[in-house]
């Protein structure tokens, strides 16, 4: 186990800079996961940790050492990559041991590393399969399963689950975390699903065009984002953005600060009323019935729209006059530049 | 009235012969019908032609052709003594070129399947031998191989080696031309090594430098591997080749010296269209076909078993 700590890292391809200074601590033991939307740099800063990539500038320290110019197979870090990067030839045992063959670590070694991994991801009985004989979820376990037997300081998960349907997804995420509380490894995982990220980190990383956004506990993003990047990221459906001057209605009794010039609320916190009840007035445009929940869109009379998430009850038809509440408590004020000023009622 | 219904019923009841499924049959062999038409005359008829002239004794000049059923592989395989020794020379023509031709097209393909600056001018200059005219390729090596005076001889004499004379040595010849040819036809198995190079995804050679794995550990136990099927490929087509090659022999040595480069692909030129005995010609290329489709199986079940 160790910790990873960043200090002004830097990455530039050509005049490109991708990761723009980014300054982080992670702790020993931790899982923190990296978030944001394409091309924010996310894979490429795994990447700079992993050691495939050269730092530009700036220091990474994995435990006690900078390992800036310590080879990646030195680092003490093993990577599950997004397409597993399983070796078609080699059986899974195969694949398991590659790591210790090629360091020469004897046979005996080797096949007790290999079955201990196997018995914890339950791939004894897949050890001599190849990875074509293998289904998805069972190469992510296999491909989880080599970085196991690396017996690494930290573990790089880059984008793992990406590749799964739906269903395997959800299975795969909940083997992911029980398996951090197993080994209790640092472990850093990239993904652009928040879903992912909230479900599993201690820790998310908000990444946007290569700077940190906002680092914090899932609960803490979702209820108290830095800016209108985070609060829209975080969470789904994302927030409303709406303008200073609907909170009143949307909140009545509450007021945002005077700097405010937005104001968000989340889609789950908006109650939808009859027209005749105090609120913000709406036509629903439409609305996305989804079994427990329906997602209303609805047009404010300035012409933005609105997303509210309607769960008792049935919900109002496409065309009806509605208003809209927000929950006491649960809208947000941002200034001009999109930072969170501070919550208000 | 009644009766144009009634022929309207009948024809109803009665499928058409022009049904979809037969429709799209015909469209098919006319689509085809072009290439099968040029396959049945350029290919399948002489194949048939040949089968039918080894089992004859035909004499190019007088015309005459008698019946001979399986002399004439008698005479190749028990009786004549050159026949023997012509596989040989095919055999350690083959035994040279193929090995060497695959393992300099990997280096090669190695070393010029990352981008680099310049690296597709000298990916043409290793390509471009492929498609000189092997005639001209020959008359300039055999000029480049002369005894006396020739450049790679007068190069070697400003180090103090005094140079054979290439192409008239016994010694010498066959290592000539099998070094000429694989130069020629390198690039050709170059650019599919490149190709099968590009499709090995990076990210197997990240997983195992991650791993711990040096380099020649990644090209031994990953990628060598993995270029396995690309590797049967270029050994099976360039085996056949070599058994096939003519125009390198018949311009920078003629079979010489004292045949010690008479390879199978010119014996069979010299018996049909020198001595013009079309029969016994036919079936030494019967024999050749045969000797390549054993040694194509032998690779291929090779690699099955490699795979196994």
């Amino acid at each position: 186990m160790a910790s990873v700590k960043l200090q002004d890292l830097r990455k530039t391809f050509g005049s490109v800079e991708i990761i723009r200074g980014i300054d982080l601590d992670i702790a020993d033991g931790e899982f923190v996961v990296f978030v944001g939307p394409s091309g924010c740099g996310k894979s490429t800063l795994l990447r700079l940790i992993a050691g495939l990539e050269p730092i530009t500038h700036g220091e990474l320290t994995i435990g006690d050492r900078v390992v800036n110019d310590v080879p990646a197979s030195a680092r003490g870090v093993a990577m599950v990559f997004q397409s597993y990067a399983l070796y078609p030839h080699l059986t899974v045992r195969e694949n398991m041991g590659f790591g210790l063959k090629v360091r020469k670590v004897a046979r005996a070694e080797r096949e007790k590393a290999v079955s201990k991994a196997a018995a914890l991801l339950k791939l004894e009985a897949l050890l001599d399969r190849y990875p074509r004989q293998l289904s998805g979820g069972q190469r992510q376990r296999v491909a989880i399963g080599r970085a196991i037997v690396a017996n690494p300081s930290v573990f790089l998960f880059d984008e793992p689950l990406s590749n799964l349907d739906a269903e395997l997804r959800v299975h795969m995420r909940s083997e992911i975390a029980s398996l951090h509380q197993r080994v209790a490894t640092t472990m850093i995982y990239v993904t652009h699903d928040q879903v992912e990220a909230m479900t599993l980190a201690d820790r998310i990383v908000v990444l946007k065009d290569g700077r940190v956004e906002q680092v914090g506990a899932p609960q803490e993003l979702y209820e108290r984002p830095a800016n209108i990047f985070v609060a829209q990221f975080i969470g789904s459906p994302k927030m409303n953005i709406l303008k200073a001057d609907t909170a009143a209605a949307l909140s009545p009794g509450g007021s945002l600060p005077l700097s405010a010039t937005q104001c968000g609320v989340r889609p789950e916190h908006l109650r939808v009323g009859s027209a005749a009840q105090p609120g913000l007035p709406g036509t629903v445009v439409m609305a996305e019935y989804a079994g427990a929940e329906t997602l209303l869109h609805i047009q404010l009379e300035n012409g933005d729209t609105c997303l509210a998430l309607h769960r008792d009850g049935p919900p109002p038809r496409v065309q009806s006059a509605v208003t809209l509440t927000a929950e006491p408590g649960r809208t947000y004020a941002f200034d001009a530049d999109g930072v969170a000023v501070h919550t208000s009622s | 009235m009644t009766s144009s219904l009634s022929h309207r019923s009948g024809a109803q009841a009665r499928a058409p012969w022009l049904t979809l499924q037969r429709r799209d049959a015909i469209e098919g062999w006319l689509f085809v019908s072009p290439t099968l038409l040029g396959f049945l005359i350029f290919f399948l008829g002489p194949l048939i032609a040949i089968f039918i002239y080894a089992m004859s004794d035909w004499n190019f000049l007088s015309g005459e052709a008698t019946f001979v059923g399986l002399t004439n592989f008698e005479d190749a395989l028990l009786e004549n003594p050159d026949f023997w020794h012509v596989l040989r020379n095919s055999a350690v023509f083959a035994l040279g070129l193929v090995p060497l031709n695959v393992a300099l097209a990997l280096f090669l393909a190695v070393a010029l399947s990352r981008p680099f600056r310049g690296v597709i001018i000298f990916r043409t200059i290793f390509f471009a031998p492929v498609i000189t005219s092997a005639i001209a390729w020959a008359i300039v090596w055999k000029f480049m191989l002369q005894g006396e005076g020739g450049p790679i001889n007068q190069m070697l004499a400003l180090i103090g080696i005094t140079g054979p004379n290439w192409l008239r040595e016994p010694n010498w010849a066959m290592a000539a031309v099998i070094v000429t040819r694989v130069i020629k036809m390198v690039g050709l198995n170059m650019i599919l090594y490149i190709a099968a190079l590009q499709a090995i995804p990076r990210d197997y050679d990240e997983a195992a430098g991650l791993e711990g794995a040096s380099r020649w550990q990644i090209f031994r136990l990953i990628t060598w591997p993995l270029l396995g099927p690309t590797t049967l490929v270029i050994v099976v087509l360039t085996t056949i080749g070599s058994f096939k090659v003519f125009d390198h022999i018949y311009q920078m040595t003629g079979g010489g010296p004292e045949n010690g480069t008479l390879v199978l692909a010119f014996y069979i030129y010299q018996q049909g269209f020198q001595f013009f005995d079309i029969g016994y010609a036919s079936a030494l290329a019967i024999i050749m076909f045969v000797i390549v489709t054993i040694l194509t199986l032998i690779q291929v079940s090779l690699r099955r078993k490699d795979d196994a």
